[in-house]
């Protein structure tokens, strides 16, 4: 017993001096998120602090239930803040901002200057932002139920979710299972996908966004190598890499989401479909996972519903980020997301 | 007062006549309210839908679709089905029908004689599903007294629906049923007990032309509603004269008990109550004319449980004398092109026929 207490302070002593080159591999997914979500934490707090003397900027809001000027603090306050100036309704409702009648600004985001602040919700007469900022959320959250949905001895690694194209009939992620080679889900493992959305959506967990370094990216995305791959060209595009974060899952996308996941309604995870790389790639094939809802409010009666959901079950045509076939780099598929 | 009207009930049972209504029990049973445990709603609240003029005409066209698709899945079926491979025994009991009342009319035979008749109409009838003799596990209510036998059961189980409805109208549980079936829901179900060798598969349409002129059926179906009623028109009682001195009672019961060692009102004696709104059956019931076109089955007398527009179940007779003695269409009649305009029983006069004379006596 003594021999094997004094082996075991050995191996400690040993790893503490010794640095280990490869720590990524000792990183469960469960510890990887927890990590993932520690950083974005910090580097949220760190921006904050970092405004150092706090500015005021002058925000016209136009709308119901009448205009006004809002006196708000600069790159601290949101959309969201001047919102719940108005009224609970408008915090909950408000899936969009706009800004000058032209940029779209995710709710959450702080706003830098003075501006005139609209509110979009979902019964707006130009709703193909709102649309597009719908299913792109919803993309995120179907990424945040898949890494919840598999049993801890499964490892998820997320690839990646193409623009929104609502045309097409559902919203899809891209995920990688290393050790599942042949899976073919079961409608009863589709039923437990929905649920477990389905108590993602129920929660309310607002969607939290964070402007970071390529540096800091690669840092917190070390576990995962297809977006570890991602994270330099889309730094390239943009110049930073933008975050959204759901509850502790933490995922890269470019343009504006909605306001919490409160705000989707009635869903279904209708099909996952196997795509296949070329055989030369290092991702040989790719789970891709489809979906289909509609925003909370929205009324619907089950059989209209139905068809919708048949629809989705289809192989979604968007360009998959593996496929043989394509002549530009398949990173640049994620920088547009 | 009981013996009198035991003596009359045995009268009207040996005319054997339409009207005669043998019940099951003696005593009104009141309607239950609270569901069992396996009960889904059926209808559902309808909201206004957040859809655009586009996206409603889509709609429309796809249960149109649907609905097409469902009314020609007949014929691939019938031409694979048409070997009839079991053969139609005196004992083999084949699928009964759902059918609408909807009105009367008189029919005159050659003699001349007058009768009335019911219109039965035969609509939009499809087999839902099939439930195998062992399978088949109906839910037994706590008041049933005699348990009935489980490994003797020899009859399956076939499911019919009437009437297709549009699926937004009712709840997705009810509408769960048909989807797994490949159907479009109906507003009407009903279980028919059939030998398996009667069995039909999903989605057989079921017409008119599944009985013959001259057939007698047996009808399921509640009688008309007409609430609180008084002693004379529920039970039959005389009551008493209208005038010759008779105080305060003309439509009453009377005495309702004797005297002597069991002193008191015995349970079952008859008094106003709830009439009506309960299921009946009348046996051997005789169909004198099929319109095929139209689904219409034209039945003797106008004693058919329900008000015009309600619904009954119609199936072959379980009388041992009017039971059917040829073959009947087995399983059920196939739709085809080429049936006549109507059918009539030899003893109907039909009106495109010389009109009935009679010999001066």
């Amino acid at each position: 017993m003594k021999m094997n207490m004094r082996c075991f302070f050995k191996t400690l002593l040993y790893n503490k001096n010794v640095q280990c080159p490869d720590s990524r591999r000792f990183l469960s997914s469960k510890e990887a998120i927890e990590r993932r979500h520690h950083l974005f934490m910090l580097e949220k707090k760190r921006q904050i602090e970092k405004v150092g003397r706090i500015e005021k900027i002058e925000v016209n809001y136009k709308g119901t239930p009448k205009e006004c000027t809002l006196v708000m603090n600069k790159n601290i306050s949101t959309p969201y803040d001047c919102a719940r100036h108005m009224s609970e309704w408008h915090a909950d409702n408000s899936a969009l901002a706009v800004l000058d009648g032209t940029v779209y600004w995710d709710m959450h985001k702080p706003l830098t200057e003075n501006c005139t602040l609209e509110f979009q919700n979902f019964t707006v007469a130009e709703p193909q932002q709102v649309n597009k900022a719908f299913w792109r959320s919803c993309s995120l959250v179907l990424g945040a139920c898949v890494t919840a949905a598999f049993k801890d001895s499964v490892p998820v690694k997320l690839h990646s979710f193409p623009g929104p194209d609502i045309r097409s009939g559902s919203f899809i992620y891209d995920v990688d299972l290393p050790t599942l080679s042949d899976w073919k889900p079961t409608p009863q493992e589709m039923h437990t996908l929905s649920a477990e959305y389905v108590i993602l959506t129920r929660k309310g967990l607002p969607i939290e966004r964070l402007d970071v370094s390529e540096q800091l990216a690669l840092e917190m995305f070390i576990d995962n190598e297809h977006k570890s791959s991602q994270i330099p060209s889309i730094a390239r595009a943009n110049g930073k890499v933008t975050l959204y974060k759901v509850d502790k899952h933490v995922d890269i996308s470019k343009g504006p989401m909605i306001s919490h996941t409160a705000q989707i309604g009635k869903l279904a995870i209708t099909s996952v479909h196997k795509l296949s790389g070329s055989p030369d790639s290092d991702v040989k094939q790719l789970y891709r996972f489809q979906g289909v809802a509609l925003p909370t409010g929205v009324i619907l009666n089950h059989f209209a519903f139905s068809i919708l959901i048949e629809r989705a079950k289809k192989l979604n045509s968007a360009r998959s980020p593996i496929s043989p076939f394509t002549d530009r780099e398949p990173q640049s598929i994620a920088a547009n997301a | 007062m009981a013996t009198s009207n035991l003596l009359l009930l045995c009268n009207s049972f040996n005319k054997l006549s339409v009207s005669n209504v043998v019940k099951r029990c003696c005593h009104y049973r009141p309607p239950r309210y609270r569901p069992p445990y396996w009960f889904m709603p059926k209808e559902r609240v309808v909201s206004e839908d957040m859809l655009t003029q586009e996206n409603r005409d889509f709609l429309a066209e796809v249960k149109q679709d649907k609905h097409n698709f469902q009314h020609s899945l007949e014929s691939p079926l019938t031409n694979v089905d048409t070997p009839q491979t079991t053969e139609w025994t005196q004992s083999t009991r084949r699928v009964g029908v759902i059918a609408r009342k909807i009105g009367n009319y008189p029919l005159w035979t050659k003699d001349g004689k007058k009768f009335q008749t019911t219109l039965l109409q035969v609509s939009d009838n499809h087999v839902i599903k099939y439930i195998p003799p062992d399978e088949f596990n109906p839910m037994k209510s706590k008041k049933m007294k005699k348990e009935p036998w489980k490994e003797k059961r020899t009859l399956g189980c076939l499911l019919v629906g009437a009437e297709s409805i549009d699926p937004s109208t009712v709840t997705k549980d009810y509408c769960g049923m048909f989807t797994k079936v490949g159907m479009l829901p109906k507003r009407h179900l009903c279980r028919f007990m059939v030998s398996p060798n009667a069995q039909l598969p999903t989605g057989t349409p079921l017409y008119a032309t599944h009985f013959r002129v001259g057939d007698c059926v047996d009808i399921r179906a509640k009688t008309i509603d007409r609430g609180f009623q008084g002693v004379m028109k529920r039970w039959g009682f005389k009551g008493m004269p209208a005038s010759h001195g008779v105080t305060k009672t003309h439509r009453r019961p009377g005495n309702i008990g004797g005297g002597g060692e069991k002193a008191r009102v015995w349970p079952g004696t008859k008094m106003p109550g709830h009439m009506g709104n309960s299921w009946r059956i009348i046996r051997g019931v005789k169909i004198l004319r099929i319109n095929p076109e139209h689904n219409v089955l034209w039945m003797l007398g106008v004693a058919i449980p329900g008000e015009t527009g309600a619904m009954c179940y119609l199936y072959d007779t379980v009388l041992p004398l009017k039971k059917l003695k040829t073959p009947p269409p087995f399983p059920t009649q196939l739709n085809s092109l080429e049936i006549p305009q109507e059918y009539y029983d030899d003893c109907i006069h039909q009106f495109e026929q010389p009109t009935i004379t009679f010999e001066e006596s």
